[in-house]
Parts: C-alpha cells; sequence; structure tokens
C-alpha cells in the first residue's frame, strides 16, 4: 500500500450545496429552514431537482415527485428555476475563487476546482484551511448570509471532492495522507466518486468489498483484472492522491433533446417542436464557434422502442434551417402512427468554424451574412425574436431548462431568459 | 400551484443608496407603497440583474419579515414594477 503522494495538499474543491434549493432560500426569506425544493415546470407531477437541506432531512431528494413531497411533508414548497439568480451566485462564486488562483476550473454550476499548485508565494504562509474558512465567511458576505458551501482539500481532485462531501452541510475537510487511510475505513464503496453499482459489481466479483481492499489491490490486478483498462491504473493513482483528473474533454457533440410535453404521433405537433430544437442546436453550433457534418436524430416511442437515424455529410453546416432541413429528413423516417415521447437531435462530426474565412461562392457567404445578422438582432432584443416561421408553434410549447453538468452554455442560456 | 401570487403593477418605493456598503447592499429598497399599503423591508434577500434583450432590469428579492417581494427596477425606464408576493407565516 505504498506510492501514496505525500505532498501538501493544494487542490480545493468548493460545492455550493443544494445550490439552487439554497439560493431560493436566500432570496425568498419565508422559506429558510423549511422543507423546500425546485423544480423545472411546476406541475402536479413535476419533480425535485434540488431539494433544501431541510427537505432532504425529511427524505425528498433530487427526483422526489412533488406528490410524493407533500404526502411526506403537506407544507412542502416547490419553485421554479430562475437561471438569473442562480447566475448571479455562479459569478460571484467565480469571483471569489478567481481572487486566489488563476487556475480554477468549474466542473458545473454549483461547484469548482481551485487549484493552489504554483501559489505558494501568494499565499504567504497560510494554510488552505485558512484559506478555505476565509472563503466561507466571503460567500456569506458577497453571495449572502443563508448560503452554505463545502470545501474539501486534497492532493488531487477526487480527493478534494470526496473531502467536501464528508461532512454535508457547511463542512471543510482535509484529505492527505496522514489522514487518507482513516477515511477510506469510514467509507463504503460507492461513497467514492465513479464508484456506482456497476462499478461496485465489477470490484466486489475480485473480492473487493471497501475502500480499503480497493486501496490494497495491486496496480496490475485493478488494470489487468478489475477494469481492464488503463481505468485500473487511474484509479490505482487517483485513490493515492496522484492527480489523473486533469484534462480538457473534447467537444464531441452538440444538440438539445425534449420530453414531449403532449405525446403524439401528428407532425403537425411534433415538426414545429423539433424545429425549435433545431433553432437550439444551431444557435449552440455558432456560440461554440464550430461546424458540423453529420446529424442524428432519436426518439423514444410509447411502444417502448427507440427510433435513432443519423447521417454524415460531405460539406459543413451551421445555421438553424440546415440543421432542421437535415433532422426533418431523418425524423419523417420514423414509424408512421408511432407516438413520440421524446425527441432529441445533435449536430457531430465537429469543426472549427469557417466564418472568417473569405468564402468564393456568393450565395455560401450570403447565408453566412443572414446568420449573423439574425443572431445580432436575437441578441439585442431576446433569444427567439427572430426564429424560422415552423418554429412559431414550438416555441410555444417548449420551456428552456437549467442546463445541469458543464457550464458551457450558461452565458447561451441567459440571452435566452 | 405557484406559491407565488403575480401582481405585476407599479409601485412607489424608497431606495437607499449606501455610500460605504459591500457591493450586495450598495443599494437597498427599504419601503414600498402598494395599494395604499406601506410595506417596510426589513430582510434583503438577494438583487440580481436580468436582461431583457439589451435593457437591464435589476430584480430586487425583498422581505417585510413575514411576506416574500420580488421588485423589478428597469434601469432604463426608471420604473419599479411589483413583480409577485409570496405569502409566508405568522410566527406563533
Amino acid at each position: 500500500m505504498d506510492d501514496i503522494n505525500k505532498e501538501e495538499p493544494m487542490v480545493m474543491h468548493i460545492d455550493l450545496n443544494s445550490a439552487f434549493a439554497t439560493t431560493e432560500q436566500q432570496a425568498h426569506p419565508s422559506l429558510r429552514g423549511k422543507p423546500m425544493g425546485v423544480t423545472n415546470r411546476l406541475s402536479r407531477e413535476c419533480c425535485v431537482i434540488a431539494a433544501s437541506y431541510e427537505a432532504k432531512a425529511l427524505g425528498i431528494k433530487v427526483g422526489t415527485r412533488l406528490s410524493e413531497a407533500r404526502a411526506i411533508c403537506p407544507d412542502f414548497v416547490m419553485l421554479e428555476t430562475d437561471a438569473p439568480k442562480y447566475h448571479v451566485v455562479y459569478q460571484k462564486l467565480v469571483a471569489i475563487m478567481k481572487s486566489y488562483s488563476p487556475n480554477i476550473k468549474m466542473k458545473s454550476i454549483d461547484e469548482g476546482i481551485i487549484d493552489f499548485h504554483g501559489m505558494e508565494p501568494v499565499l504567504n504562509g497560510r494554510t488552505l484551511t485558512d484559506i478555505g474558512y476565509e472563503i466561507k465567511q466571503r460567500v456569506k458576505d458577497e453571495i449572502g448570509d443563508w448560503m452554505r458551501i463545502n470545501i474539501g482539500i486534497g492532493t488531487n481532485r477526487f480527493l478534494a471532492k470526496q473531502a467536501a462531501g464528508w461532512h454535508k452541510p457547511d463542512g471543510l475537510d482535509v484529505i492527505d495522507h496522514r489522514n487518507m487511510k482513516a477515511y477510506y475505513k469510514e467509507m463504503k464503496l460507492t461513497d467514492l466518486n465513479g464508484i456506482a453499482d456497476r462499478n461496485e459489481a465489477r470490484l466486489n466479483s475480485y473480492n473487493i468489498f471497501s475502500p480499503m481492499q480497493f486501496l490494497a489491490a495491486k496496480e496490475y490486478n485493478l488494470k489487468k483484472q478489475v477494469f481492464r483498462s488503463i481505468n485500473g491504473t487511474y484509479w490505482y493513482r487517483r485513490l493515492r492522491g496522484w492527480e489523473v483528473d486533469e484534462y480538457d474533454t473534447k467537444l464531441g457533440m452538440v444538440g438539445r433533446q425534449w420530453v414531449v410535453k403532449d405525446p403524439t404521433h401528428t407532425s403537425e405537433y411534433l415538426l414545429p417542436c423539433l424545429a425549435f430544437l433545431c433553432e437550439t442546436a444551431g444557435v449552440k453550433l455558432r456560440f461554440r464557434n464550430v461546424e458540423a457534418r453529420g446529424i442524428c436524430v432519436w426518439a423514444t416511442l410509447q411502444n417502448g422502442e427507440l427510433f435513432r437515424l443519423k447521417r454524415m455529410y460531405k460539406t459543413t453546416f451551421f445555421t438553424n434551417q440546415e440543421v432542421y432541413r437535415r433532422a426533418m429528413e431523418l425524423f419523417n423516417q420514423r414509424p408512421s402512427g408511432a407516438v413520440v415521447t421524446t425527441i432529441g437531435v445533435y449536430c457531430y462530426g465537429l469543426e472549427s468554424s469557417k466564418a472568417s474565412q473569405l468564402s468564393m461562392f456568393e450565395d455560401i457567404a450570403k447565408v453566412g451574412d443572414i446568420t449573423k445578422a439574425m443572431d445580432e438582432i436575437n441578441e439585442f432584443y431576446g433569444k427567439m425574436t427572430l426564429h424560422m416561421a415552423t418554429t412559431l408553434e414550438g416555441k410555444k410549447i417548449i420551456k428552456q431548462k437549467i442546463p445541469f453538468g458543464g457550464t458551457e452554455y450558461f452565458e447561451l442560456l441567459l440571452k435566452s431568459t | 400551484m405557484d406559491p407565488a401570487s403575480l401582481v405585476n403593477e407599479r409601485v412607489d418605493v424608497v431606495l437607499i443608496h449606501y455610500a460605504n456598503a459591500s457591493e450586495r447592499l450598495l443599494c437597498v429598497p427599504y419601503k414600498m407603497k402598494f395599494r395604499n399599503q406601506e410595506v417596510i423591508f426589513t430582510v434583503f434577500g438577494m438583487r440580481h440583474p436580468t436582461s431583457k434583450g439589451k435593457r437591464m432590469v435589476h430584480v430586487f428579492e425583498m422581505s417585510d419579515g413575514v411576506n416574500d417581494y420580488r421588485l423589478e427596477y428597469d434601469a432604463e425606464r426608471l420604473t419599479w414594477v411589483l413583480v409577485s408576493v409570496m405569502e409566508g407565516h405568522y410566527g406563533g
């Protein structure tokens, strides 16, 4: 059980727990200390996407339906998400984090990492624990007195995140070579980030039932037997506090999916919704400054089947109209009469945008200019001010949701609110 | 189903601009007159800007200790609108 990283922990994970719910409690003092939750669209059967600490204590968690939550607690309050509110919290949190190190990485809207490597002169002898407590106070002063964050400090991203989840809410913990084994002894395998049911079963099949046994496993066995890939080596190093998770992901696809509000088979209802999704995908393409060569359309059907068609083209496309034309061609090939419950469209085969290059063909240049003009109008007057006629009905039906996970499209979302 | 009741009415607001306060509390609504009733704010929830196209609207989430009020200040038109009220409960 050697090879443990013995350097001073320099990675800090900050997690604004129950971020949306806590933000709503900050904004609505009457909800503080009460069980409440946030959902994307208020309806009788909507489900919680963020629950307050008070609701969690009652067993109401992410995914609980409103009716179930009210059965547990009749006074449970559900609010709709409010993107600008969360954006302010996000911006202020980023500003606080950036004031300590330029090397920060937001993992999602409510959690991020500060890497203090190379910042030793600026730390001026202060420990990361001191800085952690200072950040907690600054969050209360600069964002709101109800806001609480969990802070974890470790030698790598994995241990820092584990530490942030150790004592919720409002915790601050350090995991390093001194207390690593004591920490692992307290935990179950599924308490480790990245180990869910399937990985647990995989580990169990090799007689690894606890994090301590996982830590004791040999690198060769993890690589060749348990994970049968380089992931085994990554886990071996990750558990010991070595950094293996610092990488940038490559943009592979851009798209949008939507759970059909009123499942149906009629094109009159579905096509305007598809057009709306294609417009969103087109805007995302241009926002990320890329063009696509491939398109995929998929739909889940009420009979349980999945319809999925994809096609690759020789030339790239980036306008909303082109995305829709290609997507519609594929979507129209779905089984006739099949009731659609979910629609998804994504563009792949992404290449850097050629918008800044002069085109030899006048008509292509014109399309680019018109698209640019449309985007500028929409940016000035609000998203979807100018759109395809087909989208008109879809715009009334589909509502923009708060994106979970990455923060790439948060700025774009705010333009639409 | 939505716990907040929509109002969307123009209201009179008395505002305090502090010279020395944190950025969060530089500008705080003190009280408002709504349907001939004066409401004094005792808790500052949050202020967040919202863009309506290129127009900037500042949203103030305020409370009088019982009810929560969502006020919008249109920085271009210089208007205050009480957007919604969420009723709280008196203690005891």
